[in-house]
């Protein structure tokens, strides 16, 4: 930190200090003090002494502000001037760790917060990712944005640029970001990226490792001194608060979670939690982990291992109070927002079996371990987008082959129809007009065919005719074996 | 004077009140925002938003990092290395050994960590009189092309001498301690282009000019120089002997202890205490025998450790916690394992620390 009389260093920022401009009023109080001192005498020196220690002491209490710069190492040494750039030499740099520690307060502290986003065949999300990236209501003057674009066979990176472009270049200047670094580097895959293989049981463990050191290299890469804060995001992420940041901060724990949640279609429910990765450890899960090869990695959601762990997402009341925490052993890799002295202590992604665990949930277990705060957010919930499940999938299929069926009967039936329409001659409206002249001598009440016909419908007298003309066409669109009968029968009449 | 006193009294008193106020004032009044000026705009950034070229380029840093490699010809290949020192006293034995270095110092960058005491602030002065020599040198082949200094945030133990340092009881936190430390100093100064690290202890205060080279010749994830002492023996003779235990084959002894301990136990090499019966890297030194042999290692000591920088970048650092009841550089060696890393050591190629 800075000393006391280092005002050069604060000329060129303005604020409340430079009403009182330090060097020149020293100078000026200097001069006094000297010249006063010297004729005051012993009494009154004893006086000043008595006087002056519990002004110093009241002011400290009074302004509770001043204690911490008071505590601070070396605040009576020389060490800030030994902190400081040589304006000649471009080579050198020099950080105080202690500048970047982060607190609850960052946007009004102009902590800088590393934003970290892994990128694979990213495109189709990008976006929406950078419509929530323009909203983010955190100076975005202090956000530093790092990408890595890793195995993509889509044109992520293109179009990566040409959104960061946009980002940078609107009218705004408050709206434009800090640095930007993109990095590229392929790990190779041994998985594809489809839902379905990504999230199968067998293919989780090396997955699991390959994102953590895709992770890990971003991070190591791209983290500065001069950090106080990173923040890793995934590119699909639906829904999001724009205040995400200065909400996650608030509470100023060492790494930090949301709940993560995914909206459903109707025929499914709605809505689902999407991220089972944030858990508190559970005597089962430790039971398990125990029982497992040094190399095992235990993967949440899946029936393989029955862990019992209370998961942060199942806790979810979507009424609840959006502050609320709750401690974690693992964590999910959607959202977290982790002070930078966690990642500069050496917490990472175990991209190897840690304490049977690897990635986001080794890296919550990796902090647990370090004595870090790890703490998710039951009841503050980000969206994730819908990524059908292989369920889901089969579902779909079969929806889709359903309808086509329809669709193929439907074609099939309208070619029927015609068929019968131009193999048969319609003689219903010859009969109509025969019918009235062969019944026109006949009582229609004493018709005793009317009851055999129709059965126990209850027919009320001369409206025949029309019943049994309605009754004709309607079997005949409905059933094709059936209306050939009828018309069959008719034809024969 | 007795008559003048009780006039002047309330005068100067007031007059000294005052001047005090304004001195506290002068004291304060810069850290309500404590962070505000120094890391609002850090220079690199403002050199950074000075970009040339397209408009993309101009705000954009593209970085290629799949054709980034570390070979055992390192210096023909331009790669970059990164020496990494955590400084808790400074010697100036130390800087002239490095100046020594013969590796291209354009594709030397240099990394410090200063302990958050009066001692790192002794420290400090004497590296930046030191680093500011260098870096202003006219000819631009003789400054390296960047160092960076930081200062420790976290708290350091301030009593250093050879005795307390090697206390068993005190070993584990100081051990935690170096590794934030050296993890600190790792994270934030490895670039996208860093080829190689090299770890180098600030009481190494001799070493081939070829370090570098030497050791990336054998083109090993891992691979540290054994680290012996010069002194004199009691008939006056100069002669060496070894300092650095850290680099060590495992036993099946060191085994079956460590499966006795609890998860925050730590095995330590060197004390009575805990025979391990390891084969020590310090003890199979040959004089007589080539520099370049190599020996496969389970624990690696940090005095002059070249690492390759995928292995950082891959997770690999130096554990603040007991792994696998192993810290810092030997937990290192244990973590890179776990990545699929081995160590190796030249139990012939010697460097030298510091007698105190």
């Amino acid at each position: 930190m800075s000393l006391p009389f280092k005002s050069s260093e604060f000329d060129h920022y303005g604020g409340p200090f430079m009403k009182f401009h330090p060097r020149a009023s020293a100078k000026k109080h200097s001069s006094w003090f000297s010249s006063n001192l010297s004729t005051v005498s012993n009494t009154s020196k004893k006086l000043v002494y008595i006087i002056c220690l519990p002004l110093l002491i009241l002011s400290l209490i009074l302004f509770p502000s001043l204690r911490p710069s008071v505590h601070m190492p070396g605040f009576f040494s020389v060490s800030s001037s030994l902190m400081q750039d040589d304006p000649n030499i471009d080579s050198v740099f020099h950080y105080d760790l202690a500048d970047s520690k982060g607190t609850g307060q960052g946007w009004t502290k102009n902590e800088r917060i590393l934003y970290l986003v892994p990128l694979r065949d990213a495109a189709p999300h990008l976006n929406m990712f950078f419509g929530h990236m323009v909203n983010l209501t955190y100076p975005h003057n202090l956000i530093d944005l790092a990408f890595l674009v890793s195995d993509s066979k889509d044109n992520t990176l293109e179009a990566l640029r040409e959104h960061l472009v946009t980002l940078q270049e609107d009218p705004d200047p408050s709206k434009r970001f800090g640095t930007i670094d993109i990095y590229e580097k392929d790990f190779g895959q041994a998985i594809g990226q489809g839902f379905s293989d990504r999230h199968g049981f067998e293919a989780q463990g090396p997955r699991r490792k390959l994102m953590a050191r895709a992770r890990n290299w971003l991070l190591g890469v791209a983290l500065k001194p001069y950090h106080s804060w990173v923040y890793w995001r995934d590119a699909d992420v639906q829904t999001v608060p724009p205040t995400i940041l200065e909400d996650l901060m608030g509470h100023d724990k060492d790494v930090i979670v949301p709940n993560v949640w995914r909206p459903l279609p109707d025929w499914l429910g709605n809505e689902q939690p999407y991220d089972l990765n944030s858990w508190q450890e559970s005597e089962t899960s430790l039971q398990l982990a125990n029982q497992l090869d040094e190399d095992a990695v235990i993967v949440e959601g899946y029936v393989e291992y029955a862990t019992w762990r209370p998961h942060l997402a199942y806790l979810r009341d979507p009424y609840g109070d959006p502050t609320v925490e709750m401690e974690l052993d693992g964590i999910g890799g959607v959202s977290i927002l982790a002070k930078a002295s966690v990642f500069r202590s050496g917490a990472h992604f175990p991209a190897f079996s840690f304490e049977k665990h690897a990635e986001t949930e080794g890296f919550g277990k990796m902090c647990r371990r370090m004595g870090y705060s790890v703490v998710g957010l039951p009841h503050y919930t980000i969206w994730h987008i819908y990524e059908p499940s292989s369920d889901d999938l089969k579902h779909m299929e079969w929806m889709a082959q359903e309808e086509e069926r329809q669709h193929k009967e439907e074609k099939l039936r309208e070619l029927r129809d015609r068929i019968w329409a131009a193999g048969f001659e319609d003689v219903g409206n010859e009969w109509r007009i025969e019918r009235a002249n062969i019944l026109k001598n006949t009582e229609q009440d004493e018709l005793p065919l009317n009851q055999e016909w129709y059965g126990n419908s209850k027919i009320p007298g001369g409206r025949l005719a029309s019943i049994d003309d309605e009754k004709d066409i309607s079997i005949g669109a409905r059933a094709a074996g059936v209306g050939s009968g009828s018309k069959g029968k008719k034809k024969a009449n | 004077m007795a008559t003048v006193g009780p006039v002047r009294r309330p005068a100067s008193v007031l007059i000294i009140v005052i001047s005090l106020l304004a001195v506290v004032y002068l004291l304060f009044s810069p850290f309500s925002q404590p962070s505000t000026s120094v890391s609002a705009i850090p220079r690199v950034i403002q050199q950074n938003n000075a970009g040339k070229g397209t408009t993309a380029e101009k705000y954009i840093k593209n970085h290629k990092m799949n054709s980034l490699a570390a070979t055992a010809k390192s210096a023909d290949n331009n790669e970059k290395v990164l020496i990494l020192t955590p400084l808790a006293r400074f010697y100036p034995e130390y800087w002239e050994n490095l100046l020594k270095l013969t590796y291209p110092r354009k594709l030397v960058e240099l990394g410090f960590i200063v302990p958050r005491s009066s001692q790192g602030d002794e420290v400090l002065k004497s590296l930046n009189k030191a680093v500011n020599k260098v870096q202003s040198s006219s000819k631009k082949d003789e400054r390296f092309a960047k160092i960076t200094i930081l200062r420790q945030d976290t708290e350091s133990l301030d009593s250093q001498s050879e005795k307390d340092r090697h206390a068993l009881s005190v070993q584990k936190k100081r051990r935690a301690q170096m590794s934030l430390a050296r993890n600190s100093l790792l994270f934030t100064t490895i670039d996208a282009d860093t080829s190689w690290v090299l770890w180098l202890d600030s009481d190494i205060v001799e070493s081939p000019p070829t370090l570098i080279q030497d050791l990336a010749r054998h083109d090993k994830d891992l691979i540290v120089a054994n680290c012996f002492q010069r002194y004199t023996t009691d008939d006056g003779k100069p002669d060496i002997r070894p300092y650095d235990f850290n680099s060590w084959q495992e036993s099946d002894t060191a085994r079956e202890l460590m499966s006795k301990m609890g998860d925050d136990e730590i095995i330590l090499e060197g004390y009575a205490e805990m025979a391990t019966y390891r084969v020590l890297m310090a003890h199979i030194y040959n004089a007589k025998d080539d520099i370049h042999t190599e020996l496969p290692l389970d624990g690696v000591g940090g005095t002059a450790l070249l690492v390759k920088a995928d292995v950082h970048r891959d997770g690999a650092m130096f554990p603040p916690f007991p792994f696998y009841h192993l810290m810092e550089t030997e937990g290192f060696a244990k973590m890179a394992k776990r990545l699929g890393y081995q160590a190796f050591g030249l139990p012939n190629y010697l460097v030298y620390h510091y007698n105190e």
